[in-house]
């Protein structure tokens, strides 16, 4: 199928608003699972006990109520009340009830592992769901117009920079230009080193492949001249969240950032 | 105008990446740092912190007999269907940030401070006591180390020991 590229292509703004809302619910439903599976790493021999992490809060009163609120049982009951917060949003979209909490409760599962848990996902998180409070909290004063706008732009704006930063620091540093870092960072993934027989061990496919990415990285705000560009660039990312994955085991990454799309291709269609 | 506006972020963003602003630091930053999105993601290579351990059991003599320095590094396996459910690895890589934060920790402390006093010390030394016990259920002292590894594209060509902690007994 060709593209049209004569005529303006703009992804309308309730499609934008539920497939946003949809994919972060999904996103955020995975985190949350994956956190109610993990409830054991953070008792009694687990290395994220509250006992010794509560020296962290610098202030007594907070760190009182904290110590009530982290109980196992509560803390269990918090994921709970947020995978049915979740599951409100994706039936029934965003309201300024189900997305305070979500936003009160991701804060405090931020401080439960010490700020971040996975670093980049938990960021692209909080920026969508920073988003989504923009748009209800400026609905409530100027509209659910100027409040959509607002919100969805916020999250353009940073999933792009995120883009941008990441190629652009990679640019600045020889070890990536050269390709040898891309395979000193696989070698010490998750995962493993790679074989000695891995593709990615050929010093000039590292290179092509690093280039390859931090070209397509640095030219991310392109993606907002066209929504049609914005589908290609989304789609683009989308194989290399998937390969973050596969390679550094990072999926909350991978969901964390699809939910930014349709805000990319719905501001792609505004300018 | 949309447009210029954009432009215009942009071109502060290069600007960004040519000038250094001081770094902020404080308890409730650390705690909502993911309020200031840092996206520079695997940008730079050098010397990265790996820890290890080693357990003892004490002889006839009393002298204590230590085992070999065990590499606490998560390694799991690929699987397509963990890009929806992926606990273990995220555990593992939430282990190897806390050992970057402990680094820190390390790095920024002052002179002749006391490393025990941090919070990540003391979530360090709490889980290798967990995985030792679990290794070696009859020995009874614990010690870890922090080493900083420098990797080529084929093997690591430099090591050198950033602090050995005290020995400690498994409780």
């Amino acid at each position: 199928m060709m593209m049209d590229w004569s005529t303006p292509y703009i992804l309308s703004t309730p499609v934008a608003i539920r497939t946003l809302e949809w994919l972060f619910a999904w996103s955020a439903g995975i985190q949350t699972l994956e956190y109610w599976r993990m409830r054991g790493a953070m008792q009694g021999d687990g290395l994220w006990t509250w006992s010794i992490q509560r020296q962290d809060i610098p202030d007594p009163r907070l760190r009182q109520w904290l110590d009530a609120l982290f109980k196992p049982n509560l803390f269990s009951a918090l994921l709970v009340f947020r995978l049915l917060a979740l599951i409100s949003l994706a039936t029934q979209g965003s309201h300024a009830l189900n997305i305070g909490f979500l936003f009160a409760s991701n804060v405090l599962v931020l401080i439960r592992w010490r700020g971040a848990f996975n670093g980049g996902s938990d960021f692209m998180t909080l920026v969508v769901l920073t988003g989504l409070l923009i748009a209800q909290l400026v609905s409530h004063v100027g509209g659910p117009e100027l409040g959509w706008r607002a919100g969805l732009w916020y999250i353009t704006l940073q999933s792009i920079t995120s883009y941008f930063l990441s190629g652009a620091v990679k640019l600045l540093r020889p070890e990536w230009r050269n390709g040898q870092a891309m395979t000193i960072f696989l070698n010490a993934a998750i995962h493993g080193p790679l074989s000695n027989r891995h593709w990615l061990r050929k010093s000039w496919l590292a290179a092509l492949g690093s280039w390859a990415f931090i070209v397509w990285e640095c030219l991310a705000p392109l993606a907002l001249l066209d929504a049609r560009l914005a589908l290609t660039f989304c789609f683009i990312a989308g194989l290399f969240h998937f390969l973050v994955f596969w390679f550094f085991g990072l999926n909350r990454f991978f969901w964390a950032w699809l939910a930014t799309f349709p805000a990319i291709v719905w501001c792609a269609g505004q300018i | 105008m949309t447009i210029y506006w954009v432009i215009g972020y942009f071109l502060v963003l290069v600007l960004t990446l040519l000038y250094k602003t001081p770094i902020v630091r404080g308890p409730w930053l650390f705690l909502l740092r993911s309020f200031f999105p840092n996206w520079k993601f695997f940008h730079a290579v050098g010397y990265v912190p790996h820890l290890y351990a080693r357990a003892a059991i004490a002889n006839a003599d009393g002298q204590l007999a230590w085992s070999d320095w065990t590499h606490l590094y998560p390694r799991t396996q690929q699987h397509f269907w963990h890009l929806f459910h992926n606990p273990v690895t995220n555990l593992g890589l939430a282990q190897q940030n806390l050992i970057d934060h402990f680094w820190a920790d390390l790095n920024d402390a002052p002179d002749g401070s006391d490393p025990r006093n941090f919070v990540s010390y003391q979530m360090v030394a709490h889980f290798v006591a967990g995985v030792l016990k679990a290794q070696h259920p009859t020995h009874t002292h614990s010690q870890f180390e922090m080493r900083m590894l420098l990797d080529n594209t084929t093997e690591t060509v430099h090591t050198h020991v950033m602090m050995t902690s005290p020995v400690a007994a498994l409780t």
